[in-house]
């Protein structure tokens, strides 16, 4: 049993720049990202796949546990390619949080590695660049800065909130996953 | 004398020696297969001094030669040890631990056969004229190396009478005390994994196909390997390879699909759970246990997460095995497939066995169908056979075959080896096999 696919896969008609997809989200960041409707508010972390809310980002925080311990990965198609781009930058990000940062500290830091300047495929220092299609033009790959920044800060927020249940952390349980390459491969 | 006497099994591995009596439930000793004898050159060596260094004796010149007389000839053949006091001995001074088996199979004759002679003499303290005695060996094993176990067991032991089964055999006769065997067949497939190495062994009739039998290298060392570095990810404040151990034994389990274990962990915090390691000195240290409880046992069937260079689940091996064997056995074998060995007492570990290795064979059959344009199979039975004895597989098999009544007709005889000779025990009539009870 081989590393865990993207059920996105089977969406047709997903738009793609280069050849990462562009997904819809359930975020409140303003950007290219068709937004989807917001979560109850009394709603668990966890959201379960088959409800209308469910996004991309909800996908990799619950896959990225199994699939960060893999070192081989068959890009079956775009949705794997943000698949493989969330689960770096989880890795990213829980290199940034130290075990004994405070809740807000932490957020602080998370957001700040999302807002960061970041490389997009296509850019020289960007590691994935023989799996990832650099855009068409400029104006694709500000379509494309624009979503990425979206997904990274929605990723940013909602692992703040695994990492701090209740205000408390962060979780060891997840740090302890900060070491592990997936791919073999890192931002 | 010895037609009341119980058979004596002995099966001898690379990791644990198992000695007991036919018909008991469980072996009576089980220590380590290691031998520690008086270190090369150690001589006359005062106890405390390393016995590195020392000159041979014709150099020692006069003085020296007198304190290595009584070392020439005489009693350092008797001055060794076995099993665990074996390894104590070797912490000390002057002596160095052997393992006279490796990958199964006997290196070093004159170490096993002393180590035989204290198993009988001083562990199970028989009379080898009186008993019958039951020995395994491993799949493949070249008859010559039978050949030197018998004339140790006859000629050395004097021994009433002897048999040598192969370990995968007895392994399946040890399943047939689980309620699912029917038919007790001594056709199936064996996975047997210790702590080195996990073999899959189809047996066709009570024999070996030697060449579809596979390895994987990967077995409880790596698991609890894994374990200590998934303790040192996070940090715990003991991650010695003896808790990793201990964990290992005491908390892992299989779990059908991880992704979804990993969220009931997030749902369900009551299983996490805490381990108490004390240590020697009368302080213990809580270290918490978590994801590694289903990881661990994982490395069998996605063993990437683990090791870069092996990448064949297990379930996979399983099914590759079965079909590079003989077409009229692999019904049979997919029927019957037998665990053994301490690596595979996990819970659920054969369910999840069993699901995989249905969900490859299903697979094929869907193809064959479709290539075939219409035609349909009747299916497949896949059974993975779970049962109370596979931790001593093995030995216990050995046990239930060795009290039944027609077992000596099977041996041979001190009589009859001194008759023919070593090579009589080139062959062997199948104990357990068709026509005996």
């Amino acid at each position: 049993m081989p590393a865990y696919h993207s059920i996105f896969l089977e969406d047709r008609d997903v738009p793609v720049i280069g050849n990462f997809p562009v997904l819809p989200l359930r975020t409140r960041t303003r950007g290219p990202a068709y937004t989807l409707p917001a979560l109850p508010p009394t709603a668990d972390t966890e959201v379960p796949a088959d409800s209308e809310s469910y996004d991309c980002v909800d996908e990799i925080l619950s896959l990225f546990r199994a699939n960060v311990l893999f070192r081989n990965f068959e890009i079956n198609g775009p949705a794997d390619r943000m698949l493989i781009y969330g689960t770096l930058f989880i890795s990213e990000c829980l290199g940034k949080v130290k075990p004994a940062m405070t809740a807000r500290e932490a957020e602080k830091a998370l957001i700040n590695v999302a807002l960061d300047h970041f490389a997009i495929p296509g850019d020289v220092s960007f590691p994935l660049n023989q799996a990832f299609e650099p855009p068409r033009d400029r104006q694709d790959a500000e379509t494309l800065r624009q979503y990425l920044s979206q997904v990274r800060q929605e990723i940013a927020v909602r692992l703040h909130a695994r990492l701090y249940p209740g205000g408390v952390g962060p979780s060891k349980w997840w740090l302890s996953f900060a070491k592990r390459k997936f791919m073999g491969k890192s931002f | 004398m010895a037609s009341q006497t119980p058979a004596v099994v002995m099966d001898n591995g690379t990791g644990y020696s198992k000695l007991g009596f036919a018909g008991n439930d469980s072996p009576s000793f089980v220590f380590p297969t290691a031998i520690a004898t008086k270190a090369a050159g150690a001589g006359g060596a005062s106890a405390g001094r390393p016995p590195v260094g020392n000159k041979p004796s014709f150099l020692a010149g006069g003085g020296g030669a007198g304190s290595h007389l009584s070392a020439k000839r005489g009693t350092e053949d008797l001055d060794f040890f076995i099993g665990d006091e074996a390894l104590s001995a070797a912490n000390g001074p002057g002596y160095a631990i052997n393992y006279p088996i490796r990958h199964g199979q006997i290196e070093n004759w004159d170490h096993m056969e002393r180590f035989w002679s204290n198993s009988i003499f001083k562990y199970l303290r028989v009379e080898p004229e009186d008993h019958y005695f039951l020995l395994t060996e491993p799949p493949l094993n070249p008859p010559e190396n039978r050949e030197n176990t018998a004339e140790i067991m006859f000629e050395s032991f004097n021994c009433a009478g002897l048999y040598i089964a192969v370990q995968a055999v007895l392994a399946l006769a040890a399943s047939w005390t689980s309620s699912k065997v029917t038919d007790r067949s001594l056709t199936g497939t064996v996975i047997d994994s210790g702590d080195g190495v996990t073999h899959v062994i189809p047996v066709a009739e009570g024999y070996v196909i030697g060449s579809s039998i596979k390895s994987i290298p990967v077995a409880g060392r790596d698991i609890t390997y894994f374990v200590q570095s998934l303790l040192r990810d996070r940090g715990e404040p003991d991650s010695s390879l003896k808790t990793a151990e201990k964990v290992k034994e005491e908390y892992c389990y299989v779990c059908p699909d991880i992704v979804k274990e990993f969220a009931r962990y997030d749902r369900e915090p009551d299983r996490f759970l805490k381990h108490t390691v004390s240590a020697p000195n009368g302080r213990s240290v809580s270290i918490d246990i978590g994801y590694e409880r289903f990881l661990a046992p994982e490395i069998f069937f996605n063993p990437e997460i683990y090791s870069s260079d092996f990448l064949t689940p297990l379930p996979n091996v399983v099914d590759g095995v079965i079909q590079s064997s003989p077409i009229d056995v692999r019904r049979g074998l997919y029927k019957n497939i037998v665990l053994s060995g301490g690596s595979t007492l996990y819970k659920d570990f054969g369910r999840r066995l069993q699901r995989d290795i249905r969900h490859l064979v299903d697979a094929r059959i869907r193809a064959s169908e479709a290539r075939s344009g219409g035609a349909k199979s009747g299916g497949l039975d896949v059974a993975v056979v779970t049962h109370k004895r596979q931790r001593h597989g093995p030995w216990f098999g050995g046990s239930l075959l060795g009290q039944t009544p027609e077992f000596r007709s099977y041996c041979h005889t001190k009589a009859e080896y001194d008759e023919i000779g070593p090579s009589i025990v080139r062959r062997f009539a199948l104990l357990g096999g068709p026509g005996s009870s």
